[in-house]
Formats: structure tokens, sequence, C-alpha cells
């Protein structure tokens, strides 16, 4: 039989199959749906990071006390706001005033700002909350930080009492929006909002010397982290070189155990793609998991089918049917159930991968959004018809060896 | 054996012969054989009725003609060719283009039109569309169904769908024609009428007709019948 009209007997197949059919197709469409979705959000935080990455550039380094812990999520210099600060014990190595009096002695380096984070409580027209609060050196914050303006400005050397706060907060934080000049409470001590970053977080920024008041357990003088940035971004690496090396001098430690680390935004975004590709394998394992699972669902009703259909194989063979066409028809029987599931499973995938930020909250992951790219519809098609195959393979098989006699006389 | 000399021109001429052939049934340890030894010609053009008891061997027989089945011992020749030393797959095309098959419970495919369950076997053959959807046409209109080509089998009555079944053996041309108790399940009246069909085709059209019965009367539209008991040829007899 040519393969065209083996096509078109196994269609009519699963045109006039039975729910069973169309519950094994949902089991497929649950799978595949669900790979496109974590494909489309893996997509959309890439965009995310390669979109901070593209505004940061390459000029940025951030020193850190202790040894190299890698990069973390929320970005170079807590510009997210993030509650990643190290705490800093005595015992832990620190970053101080000498550190800062050598980096300025670097003439490779351009702008240097201390900051230090911590965790506060704020109110505002009688609510309160804890949020994070990062302490900036005023005078070069605004140069340095990725973050822009949406009303009012940023910090500047003068400021005393005041803080930028992120659009989350301005917005969303506290039933009714935080305007400009308006004045929010931090641990007891009222501080007028200057201006409000383009940004959906609920961080506060302030002036580093304010900060060290508000956040009780720091010292003033040690900062948690150190943001630089580079006169000459080509020379980045011999920059990197000469500012460790002095460093390591000014501390008083060896070349092998450095008790501080600098990171490029470079390193940063490849440690943070790595992160990021380590947490999509594992969403993507979940979801092959559930793909199996409806894989098996698949063989289970080719199995089925074949016993139901016995008789008929019996009349194909009867009426001059090969094996080989019998094993054509259930084949493509199984790859059509997989192509009709992981079509229908694309278009869930779809709206569910629109659906899924609005559903989680714009959570710092799906800011983004999410993309759909034609190569994960094109690749869960195929995957999808591959599983159909697979299953359908055994079944398949089997029918096909049916004795005509013994087909014929199934009842 | 069946002598046939006014009949048909091809008389003569073998198209299906058994030697020795058994058919043994093997339940757990117990053998069963079904037909024994079993040596028989059916000649080109001939129209063969097997009559017997019930449980005689007489779809055992009809199967192994047909080449459903293989025999446990012996040989079956199909024109000639010793079907044991086909491969499945000429086998199959040797059963699609040589035999047309018409069940007792006509074995349509329920899911597919009339006239799909009747183009089936060309498309197994590889027929070109047109040429085979023009035969299948003109097969339904031969069998009296050209207002039932697009229903489904379950809308007709069993007589139709028995006329169905005729026209897919027929479909592809067949030099034989199988038929295992072909009106076992209409009722006499649409019995005939079948029977009338296959002595038509087999008078006007020189078809080779082979009709399992345990109906006498029905026996005696046959030019040889040949009797089974207990797997055995009890008597083969011809009526001239
Ligand atoms: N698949 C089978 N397995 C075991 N025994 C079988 C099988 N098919 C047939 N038999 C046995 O072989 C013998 C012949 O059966 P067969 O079906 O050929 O009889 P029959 O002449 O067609 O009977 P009926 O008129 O009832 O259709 C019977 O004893 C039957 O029990
Ligand atoms: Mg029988």
């Amino acid at each position: 039989m040519k393969l065209r009209k083996c096509l078109k007997h196994a269609f009519e197949m699963v045109l006039h199959s039975k729910i069973r059919s169309w519950l094994t197709i949902l089991g497929i469409v649950i799978g595949v749906a669900s790979v496109i979705a974590i494909m489309s959000i893996s997509s959309g935080m890439q965009t995310v990071v390669s979109n901070q990455m593209g505004n940061l550039g390459g000029d940025i380094l951030t020193l850190s006390a202790g040894a190299s812990r890698g990069g973390n999520m929320f970005g170079p210099g807590g510009d997210r706001g993030g509650s990643g600060g190290a705490s800093a014990t005595n015992k832990t190595p620190e970053l101080t005033r000498t550190d800062v009096q050598a980096l300025k002695s670097l003439p490779d380096l351009k702008l240097i700002d201390t900051e230090i984070r911590g965790t506060v409580t704020i109110s505002y027209l009688g609510k309160s909350g804890k949020v994070s609060l990062t302490g900036v050196d005023p005078a070069v914050w605004s140069k340095i930080t990725t973050l822009t303006i949406a009303q009012g400005r940023m910090l500047d050397s003068a400021d005393q009492n005041v803080v930028v706060i992120e659009g989350g907060l301005a917005n969303n934080y506290f039933g009714k929006p935080v305007g400009i000049n308006q004045m929010i409470t931090i641990s007891g001590s009222a501080f007028r909002v200057v201006g409000i970053v383009d940004d959906t977080g609920n961080g506060i920024y302030m002036p580093i010397n304010m900060a060290y008041q508000e956040i009780t357990d720091k010292t003033t003088g040690v900062y948690d982290s150190i943001v630089i940035k580079v006169k000459d971004e080509s020379q980045l690496d011999a920059t990197i070189n000469k500012t460790t090396a002095k460093l390591i001098a000014v501390r008083h430690v060896t070349a092998k155990k450095p008790d501080f680390s600098l990171t490029s935004s470079k390193q940063m975004q490849a440690t943070r793609s790595a992160m990021m590709s380590t947490m999509n394998n594992f969403l993507l394992a979940i979801a092959a998991v559930s793909l199996i699972v409806g894989a098996v669902g698949v063989a289970n009703t080719m199995f089925t089918s074949v016993l139901e259909k016995t008789k008929e194989i019996g009349i194909m063979k009867a009426i001059g049917a090969r094996n080989k066409d019998v094993l054509s028809i259930f084949l493509m029987n199984s790859a059509l159930i997989g192509l009709v599931g992981g079509i229908i499973g694309i278009m869930f995938g779809i709206v569910l991968s629109g659906l899924l930020p609005v559903l989680m909250g714009e959570t710092g992951m799906l800011r983004g959004g999410t993309l759909v790219s034609l190569n994960s519809v094109f690749l869960a098609i195929g995957v999808s018809v591959v599983i159909g195959i697979l299953a359908g393979a055994i079944p398949a098989y089997r029918a096909s060896k049916l004795k005509p006699v013994d087909a014929l006389r199934y009842e | 054996m069946a002598t046939k000399k006014t009949t048909a021109a091809q008389a003569g001429t073998v198209l299906l012969r058994f030697e020795n052939v058994w058919k043994i049934y093997k339940m757990g340890e117990v053998e069963a054989p079904a037909l024994k030894n079993i040596t028989v010609k059916i000649l080109k053009g001939d129209f063969v009725a097997i009559i017997g008891a019930s449980g005689s061997g007489k779809s055992t027989m009809m199967n192994l003609i047909g080449c459903l089945d293989t025999p446990t011992k012996g040989k079956i020749f199909l024109k000639n060719q010793d079907i044991s030393s086909l491969s499945e797959s000429d086998l199959a095309s040797l059963r699609g283009r040589t035999i047309g098959f018409i069940f007792q419970q006509y074995n349509l495919i329920p899911s597919i039109t009339t006239f799909d369950n009747v183009l089936f076997p060309l498309e197994f053959l590889e027929y070109d569309d047109e040429e085979a959807q023009k035969r299948t046409r003109d097969i339904l209109l031969k069998v009296g169904l050209g207002d039932k080509m697009y229903n489904r089998p379950t809308q007709l009555s069993g007589g139709q769908q028995q006329r169905v079944s005729i026209a897919r053996s027929l479909v592809t041309n067949p030099e034989i024609i199988l038929a295992d108790e072909p009106t076992g399940a209409l009722d006499s009246v649409t019995g005939r009428e079948v029977l009338e069909m296959l002595h038509k085709l087999w008078k006007e059209e020189g078809k080779t007709i082979v009709m399992v019965t345990h109906d006498l009367n029905l026996a005696k539209y046959a030019h040889t019948t040949i009797e089974l008991k207990d797997g055995e040829i009890q008597r083969i007899s011809t009526n001239d």
C-alpha cells in the first residue's frame, strides 16, 4: 500500500477513535504544553539577563569581602535590592576605608561606590513592612547605577534625610502610591522621597552615612561591596589584574588565598547563565518526565487499540494487506496521535506561557515576559511525533505479525 | 474428482491443489486433528461446495485454501506455486490479487463507507486512484448498491452488507472466490439472491467459486460437492 493511503487510513483511525484516544492525546498535550511553557520562560529570562548586561556594559567591577562565592542572582552592586549582602562579623574579612584608599590610588579606575545592604522596617500612612535598603555613596551612585529615574531625581552628594525608592514600592506596596517629596518612616526616622526609579522592585536607596544608622548591625567604615567603574573597558583584564594585585598588597593576603572577590559583569553574566541553564535543565527534566508519562499512555492506548482492531487486521490481511502495510498504518496512527497531541500542546503551551507571568506575579525571573520560539515549537512537534512512533512501535509490530486466521477469529 | 466436460473453457486446469494436508490443533498436550491427510484438486472455473456436519473441518479447509492459515503437514499449491515457499508479503499480494473472500459475518470495516470498504483491496494492490475509484463505482453499481456508496456498513441491511462484501471480493477481479457460509446470517430469500449472484459469476464470468455451506439446497447450485466428515473427505460428487 502506498504511504499516502496508509496515512489516510491512520488518520481515519484517529478521527474515529474513542474518548480513550483523546485522553491519551491529553497526556501528550500536557507534556508538550509544559515543555513549551518552560522553554518560553527560560528564553524570557535570558532576554532579561542580556538586557541587564547590555545596560551594565563590561566596565563595572564588583568587589566583595570573602573568597569568591561566584556571582549572585540579583546583579552586581545590589542594584536589584536583593538581600544577598553578607552581614560581616568581626572574624570574617571586611572591606574598609583602607581598601577604598588603595583603589583610589589606581589611575585605571574611574568611579568607586561603597555600598551596604540590609533589611529595614518602613511605614507609610499607617502601613508598614520590611524592605531591603541599600546605602550608597550619593556622589557616585547616580553615575554608576544601571537604574534609570522615572520621577524626581537621583541621590546627590549633599543629600541627608532623603531616599530614592523603586517603582514597585512607590506604586503597589502601600495601598496608595508614594509620590515625590512625600515622607516615609524608616525605623522611626522620617525620610523624604526625592526620586522613584524605573523598576518593579521594592528596594530603597539612601546615602551610606544615613544607612549606617538604619541598618543596626553595620559598622561605620565597613562596606558590603564596592562597585567600581573602570576607565577603559578594552583594558578590563589588565585593570582587574592590577586591582587584584593592589588589594592583595594592602590586605596582606596571598594571591592563592585572597580574602576578597573581584568580579566583572562579564563573569557575573557567565555565572548567571550557568545557573540559569542548570535551572532550565531541571525544569525541562520535570517536563520531560510528564512527556514520558504521556508516551506510556500512548503505548497503552495503542496496545488496546490493536486488540480492539484485531478483527479488522484480519480482514485487511484477508484482502491483501502485507505485514508492512499493517505496520505502517498503526505506526502512522500513533505518530498522528503524537502529532495532534503536540499541536494542541503547543497551543496550550503558548497560552500558558502568556498567562504564567500574570499568574505568578511579576517576579524577577518573569520580568521580561516569556518568549515562545519557533525552534521550541518545531522541537516539540518533532519530539511528540517521535514519542508517538516509539510508543506505538511494539503494538504496531505485534499487530502486523498477527496470523490472518487468528485475527479473523477474534471477537 | 471433478471431471468437467461442458462448463468452462478452462476446464481441466488445476487452480489449487492439496497434497496430504493435515491441520492439527494443539490444545495443551492434546492434539486435535481438524483435517486428516486431505488430497484434493480444485479446477479453474469450477463451482465447489464444501459440505459437512458442524466441526467436520469445513472452515479449516477454507482458511487453508485462502492462504489465511498454514497446514501442519502437507503441501498446498496455488497456481502451481507451493505457498509455503512464498514470503509473507508475496503471499499477501498473491492473496490480494487471486482470491476474494466473502464471510458469513460480512467482515466489513465499520468506520469507513461502503465505497471505501470496496476500494480497500485495490489500495493494497497499489492501483492508481482514478482506476481504483472507477472500478469500485462500477462494481457497486453491479451489485445494486449505487445509492448506498457513502453509507457506513451499520446503516445497511444484512443482505446489503453481504452485497458490499461480494463487491469487495470482486473488485480486484480475482480468479477464485471463497465464501464461508455466505448466507449463514441471511434469511432464505436474501440467501438465495446471494447464491444466484455467485452462480451468475461462475456461469457468466467464469470465476472459480468455493463455498462452504451446510444447507444442502444451496449446495445444489454448485457443480462439484466435497463432503467432509471428521476431517476427512467422505465423498466428491459432480452434477452435470
Ligand atoms: N483455532 C482452533 N483451535 C482449536 N481447535 C479448533 C480451532 N478451529 C477449529 N478447531 C477444531 O477443528 C475442528 C474443525 O473446525 P471447523 O471450524 O473447521 O469446523 P466447521 O466444519 O467449519 O464447523 P461449522 O459448520 O460449525 O462452522 C473442530 O473440532 C474445531 O473444534
Ligand atoms: Mg465453519
